[in-house]
């Protein structure tokens, strides 16, 4: 294979791309960050090893989940997915907390217009009343 | 979480720990720690992993670190982080590398969607609550009541401040909350937005050469997470975070 045809992993590794190479379709030469992110955080043999032991019909999501948590890592070198898993957490409590605040104003709500109706129904009962006694 | 690592509750190397408490790397008559036993080598005195790894159950856990990462990757990976900041990165790492064993395709990712998906639902839900609270008409407040003949309970003033406020609520980094069991992989692919395939796969979106929406998300999240005081860094939950000797 010709030097500029090498996937970005042989590229990167200087290397000959042969043509059932397990990294190529995974890793194509328009994008070597990505493979340079997997590079680092998990080193070419271990994703080739980890890719490998899949069935080929799962090597792309696999690969596409190991190229996001070796961004995250390197980008965050030490929280990793975790830095993003956390956030998420929190916004899940923030947002929690305001469905708790609004149901409260719901029924703040509610417990008004209950007050109000009882009391237009004590007037005209009373109202009522009145007359009778007249 | 910076806690001494050679207390009991918390990760502790092996019989030596780099810490200043503790003095020493393994290898010093206590035995190898878990990463240099599980690697057959000598422990020497300041070894990057003794204080992470004990050599009873250490061992076990940095075998999932090594077969995922591999120990050079990690080493160098360690090296490049403060001191204080290594236990949580040893801590996140064995969590990762756990993550992946259990789940060779999707790994940790698979709780990310979970999250996420999680965070949609619940924004679709308040969305939905707030539109309602929108329509409702606030009744007018009812006139004093002239004085019953029976005497009648009138309900307190009630109060919308009164209710708890997100600020109000503490924010606190459990690290232990990561190894409880994650949500089955397959309905997190299902639901699913947090596309990896924006980080610039070979199916990727034509404008997905080097990330996308996704990575402009991961590093919004990560420089919020970098922006506040005090707790620049999220505080962990020391008592609760696991040891790694479990």
């Amino acid at each position: 294979m010709s030097n500029s045809s090498r996937c970005a992993a042989c590229k990167s590794l200087r290397r000959k791309c042969p043509q059932d190479c397990v990294l190529a379709p995974y890793f194509p030469s328009n994008n070597p960050q990505r493979f340079s992110w997997v590079h680092k955080i998990f080193g070419a043999s271990k994703i080739t090893k980890m890719l490998q032991q899949l069935p080929v019909e799962l090597r792309g999501e696999a690969a596409d989940c190991m190229a996001m948590e070796a961004y995250l890592r390197v980008e965050n070198p030490v929280y990793g997915s975790v830095g993003i898993i956390y956030q998420y957490q929190q916004q899940i409590i923030e947002v929690q907390n305001e469905i708790i605040k609004i149901n409260g104003e719901i029924a703040v709500y509610n417990a008004l217009l209950q007050h109000q109706q009882l009391q237009q129904h004590q007037d005209s009962f009373f109202s009522t009343d009145n007359d009778f006694n007249l | 979480m910076s806690s001494n690592p050679c207390s009991s509750g918390s990760v502790g190397g092996g019989g030596g720990s780099s810490s200043s408490s503790c003095g020493g790397g393994g290898g010093s008559g206590s035995g190898p720690c878990g990463a240099c036993k599980f690697l057959r080598r000598k422990c020497v005195p300041g070894c990057i992993f003794a204080p992470y790894f004990d050599s009873e159950q250490g061992a076990a856990h940095f075998a999932a670190v090594h077969k995922v990462f591999g120990a050079s990757n990690v080493s160098k990976l360690l090296l490049h982080i403060p001191v204080h900041k290594r236990l949580d990165a040893v801590v996140t790492i064995c969590y990762e590398a756990q993550a992946r064993l259990r789940d060779p395709v999707y790994g940790c990712v698979a709780h990310i969607f979970a999250l996420q998906q999680q965070v949609v639902n619940l924004q679709a839900e308040l969305s939905y609550l707030q539109a309602h609270l929108a329509t409702l008409e606030l009744p007018s407040p009812p006139p004093p009541p002239p004085p019953p003949p029976q005497t009648l309970m009138t309900p307190p003033p009630l109060s919308i401040s009164d209710l708890p406020s997100a600020s109000s609520m503490p924010a606190t980094y459990d690290l232990s909350s990561l190894f409880d069991p994650m949500v089955q992989p397959s309905w997190a692919m299902q639901q699913r937005q947090m596309d990896p395939r924006q980080f610039g796969g070979p199916c990727s979106s034509p404008t997905g050469g080097g990330g996308g929406d996704l990575q402009a998300l991961a590093r919004e999240l990560l420089h919020r997470q970098g922006s506040p005081p005090l707790g620049s860094v999220p505080c962990t939950d020391v008592s609760s975070s696991p040891s790694l000797s479990k």
